[in-house]
């Protein structure tokens, strides 16, 4: 399939975008039904610069509702966003505190640049909690419109703490200034029909529908630990919600433990200016500057508008990246049947895709006229948000299925269900190359043939952990603790297992293929929520570029990326237009990887909301005050330290002969060059502990590298010195912590 | 659709005259005192190279606004419905001919709506106002 | 023999810019290329040639969703 150039006279229209299953016809029942739990009052208010100095405090046990003040301390330390998360959550709970007690909070922080309706990208919240699958606190950012909502309505951020008794739903009337907290009996579950249904219950007309988002979940997440929440938005020209995600940790399955079945903001209209920035025409000529820039450089680049994040399928297939079989191989003869130009035919050319307002990117491409062919909307027409390439990947090849209609589907499920795409797609590969192995068997799984490509047992599974059944309520506890499962039962080798169940601190890795870049096997290992790519993305640079040869240089990057990608998470900024577009004389700056022009523009847009100026030095001490204080809060929990940086072999080399063979020659050449050792007299077994004795070795080096560049201790405690350059050293309980571990 | 249409010739690129198109356009049309703002502009340039910027009405900004807030009315003319706007410029940005235009002191862009007030202010006879017909919107 | 981000590549007489690409199936587009250390545009990869013992560089822009 050819694909359409921009500026392209737009064909017939085969899918009508309009056009899907509709759900809310028992509105009023449903409504009916609610009964008011709590009801308190509040004035509305607008940011200056970026702040309201207040976020919202909900319990859902006790009932209480608190304005808390945004602390100077919480300005100068944590910013905003991830950083407000994680010192809320700190505040919290304690040590002993895990993800199902009441103590656990669920925080939303936007962040002071979130809301700008000029720079692409500026709509995201992180969303911070203790996570059910590692125990240690899960940061995940979401797009959406709920955090700006919020943001407009008068808070910098949501803490959620406690357990309600029966479902509730929490209800923030920005425009009014009322919260309610109502009891919810007979809402639907799925955050297809769920978030349409609450859109329009709680809209005044349809205009108001765009002032409405919904945090949802699913069924799935009632029944395991990998749920996540859905961030609605509506969009106007499909006359329907769409979803975007805060995937990674489990937080939907926090969600449902306290029984919340939906939280709703209705904020004001839209404006240019409701941060009231401090410079408002800055915002204004970089923002056109940017959309300038993806007119003309989009469709020569990475093609964001038309494809989404899916144009690097086959990308990482031609350079043996993309993960194929549970992460043993990089390629694939079948990818082109899921690779970025099947999805620009599938997905709607004609529409308006940016997850808030203003993002010219647009990457939130949308499959419309989708029938279902399984589970409980069997025959309904819907439409899938997506694919996005971690779904593509992670659900497609990685399971070994090339299908995209199934792929759809598998996305469509996830997203509905309330399950994050990237740990499902990741453990049920697990489960695959388990049964591959007889590790598992028809007996085992309850009758599911987890086989290669076998969509429909997959979606069966999945369709199961929904109904909290069978087999799929093991597959929901995740790799982590199906390692154990399997382990207790007798299941296969545990050793087998530890190497190819990808998983660190018990979150499943996202859908790259790090087994030959050593730079990534530390991008994930290092990261501090555990192996999410959001901190570091390396593969390129280290193993295509070779721009990172030495110990020093991967510890360089390990130290400047995961600071310069956690700024995002603080700012209320999506990374996307960062990096997936370039000015045109990108490529003769000093240090092109960086995007500088991109830099300048993402500090100057700080400035001017807020009028505090930054430069790039400042910029990585504001990240690494939140990414310190994490890696402390990491420790106070349990999981912090080097034994737990860990990774599985499966993502350092080669764990079984048929994966050694598929690389036979760079495996024998590394042996000889590197090694020292000559591969001709070895056998294939020798030759595989030989590989894995070097690369855990080096692996070990690397983290001395990292370590000490981050200015953390041996085995990887932040030091005294280097929480004073940082004024962490303001809170005791950190430097007790750290002095507590040598740090 | 109601188009405006330049005829450069005999514009001569405001050589001759006192750019009156652009002075009746933003004092009378947009009410704002510098003929520089007004929602077309004519260049003059060496050897005959004279342009103008002005709206074709080709529907492209329509296309990409996120708020639904560009819209043609019954005469074809694309226009802005400011109660929907919400300040994103990715109209201005996405523009290929220059024609949206940003007033500092306001949160909405403004565009050319072949008012036909320049026609008649033009003392060449330059300007016109045509009947075009409709493009179909692109992918962009 | 030229060298192609420290790997060795086989060179032949009539090597541009964009068959080095292709050898090494390069598809990503975000790419900064240098022959001996002088910028190659993008414009120019097809007509481009690569002398043999060229030292090329092909970094390529790409940092991950």
């Amino acid at each position: 399939m050819s694909q359409a150039p921009a500026g392209t006279p737009i064909p017939p229209c085969e899918v009508d975008f309009t056009q899907r299953t509709e759900y809310h016809e028992g509105l009023d029942a449903i409504r009916a039904a609610h009964r008011l739990l709590a009801e308190v009052r509040f004035t509305p208010g607008l940011p200056q610069r970026g702040y309201n100095d207040r976020t919202l405090y909900v319990n859902l046990g006790t009932l209480e509702v608190q304005e808390r003040p945004v602390t100077r301390q919480m300005k100068d330390l944590f910013v905003g966003g991830r950083g407000f998360g994680l010192w809320q959550l700190w505040n919290a709970v304690t040590p002993a505190t895990r993800w199902n007690d009441p103590e656990n909070e669920i925080i939303i922080s936007p962040g002071p640049v979130a809301g700008i309706t000029q720079y692409p990208g500026s709509g995201k919240s992180l969303v911070v909690s203790l996570s059910p699958q590692t125990d240690i606190p899960i940061d995940s950012n979401v797009g959406g419109y709920f955090g700006p909502l919020l943001k407009f309505s008068g808070f910098d951020g949501l803490e959620l703490q406690g357990k309600a008794d029966q479902d509730v739903i929490l209800f923030i009337d920005g425009q009014k200034g009322i919260i309610r907290l109502e009891a919810a009996p007979r809402e639907p579950v799925d955050s297809h029909v769920l978030a349409e249904v609450l859109t329009r219950m709680y809209a005044e007309d349809a205009a108001d529908r765009s002032n409405i988002s919904v945090v949802s979940t699913g069924a799935a997440a009632d029944h395991s630990l990998i749920g996540m929440l859905n961030f609605s938005w509506w969009d106007k020209r499909r006359g329907c919600i769409r979803l975007k995600q805060a995937g990674r940790g489990g937080i939907g399955t926090v969600f449902r433990d306290k029984r919340i079945r939906a939280l709703v903001c209705r904020g004001p209209v839209i404006k240019a200016d409701l941060n009231h920035a401090a410079d408002f025409e800055t915002l204004a000529r970089t923002g056109i500057k940017l959309h300038r820039e993806i007119r003309e450089n989009d469709d020569s680049q990475c093609k964001m508008r038309r494809n989404g994040t899916a144009h690097i399928v086959e990308i990482m297939d031609a350079y043996d990246l993309l993960p194929t079989h549970n992460f043993q191989y990089g390629s694939h003869p079948d990818t082109h049947k899921i690779d970025s130009t099947v999805w620009q035919a599938r997905c709607t050319q004609t529409t308006v895709d940016g997850c808030w307002y203003g993002c010219s990117m647009a990457c939130a491409k949308g499959a419309d006229g989708v029938v279902l062919r399984t589970g409980p909307y069997k025959g309904h027409m819907v439409t899938v948000d997506g694919p996005e390439y971690e779904n593509a990947a992670g659900l497609g090849s990685n399971g070994g299925i090339f299908d995209p209609d199934w792929l759809l589907e598998l996305n469509f499920y996830c997203d509905t269900y309330g399950i994050c795409t990237i740990t499902y797609g990741t453990l049920a590969a697990f489960t695959m190359e388990c049964y591959q192995r007889g590790i598992l068997n028809r007996e085992r799984t309850g009758g599911l043939e987890l086989t290669w490509g076998n969509a429909e047992a997959d979606l069966e599974m999945m369709h199961q952990m929904a109904r909290g059944e069978g087999f799929g309520l093991i597959a929901g506890q995740g790799v982590h603790k199906m390692k154990q499962i399997f382990a207790a039962n007798g299941w296969g080798d545990p050793q087998l297992l530890q190497d190819i169940g990808m998983e660190i601190k018990g979150l499943e890795y996202s859908q790259y293929l790090s087994k030959e870049s050593l730079a990534q096997q530390g991008g994930y290992a290092l990261t501090n929520k555990g192996p999410q790519h959001d901190e570091a993305w390396l593969i390129f640079m280290d193993m295509v570029n070779k721009q990172l040869p030495t110990f020093e240089a991967k510890a360089e990057a390990l130290y400047y990326f995961p600071l310069w990608r956690t700024w995002f998470g603080l700012m209320g900024f999506c990374k996307l237009p960062w990096n997936d577009v370039a000015p045109s004389n990108n490529a003769s700056t000093a240090e092109p990887a960086k995007i500088p022009e991109h830099v300048e523009n993402y500090l100057a847009l700080f400035g001017a909301t807020t009028g505090i100026p930054i430069d790039s030095p400042t910029m990585l001490i504001q990240s690494a005050r939140v990414y310190n204080f994490q890696r402390i809060f990491n420790i106070r929990m349990g999981k912090g330290l080097r034994a737990h940086d860990l990774p599985p072999y499966r993502s350092v080399g080669p764990v079984t002969r048929e994966e050694y063979e598929s690389r036979a020659e760079r495996y024998d050449r590394q042996m000889q060059e590197e090694i020292g050792v000559d591969p001709a007299g070895r056998t294939l077994d020798e030759k595989i502990a030989l590989t894995r004795e070097y690369r855990m070795a080096r692996y070990g080096k690397l983290c001395d590298a990292v370590y000490q560049r981050r200015g953390w201790t041996p085995d990887g405690v932040p030091t005294l010195a280097r929480l004073r350059e940082l004024g962490l050293d303001a809170l005791p309980e950190v430097v007790a912590i750290a002095q507590a571990h040598g740090g | 659709m109601r188009q405006l249409r330049i005829d450069l010739a005999k514009c001569e690129g405001g050589r001759n005259c006192e750019h009156e198109c652009e002075e009746a356009c933003a004092t009378r049309v947009f009410k704002l005192g510098d003929r520089k703002s007004a929602a077309l502009h004519i260049q003059a340039g060496a050897e005959g190279q004279d342009s103008a910027v002005l709206c074709d009405q080709c529907g492209d900004c329509v296309v990409v606004c996120p708020a639904d807030a560009l819209k043609r009315n019954k005469l074809g003319v694309v226009m802005i419905d400011k109660q929907l706007c919400v300040g994103c410029y990715m109209c201005i940005g996405f523009c290929e001919k220059g024609a949206f235009e940003r007033n500092p002191g306001w949160l909405e862009p403004y565009k050319c709506t072949a008012c036909g007030i320049c026609v008649k202010a033009c003392p060449h006879a330059a300007l016109e106002i045509v009947d075009a017909p409709l493009p179909a919107p692109r992918i962009i | 023999m030229i060298q192609v981000n420290g790997d060795p590549l086989a060179w032949t007489p009539d090597l541009t810019v964009r068959g080095v690409l292709k050898a090494k199936n390069y598809k990503f587009r975000m790419l900064v290329t240098s022959i001996d250390g002088v910028q190659v545009k993008p414009a120019d990869y097809d007509t481009t040639p690569v002398p043999d013992g060229a030292v090329v560089q092909v970094i390529h822009l790409i940092s991950g969703g």
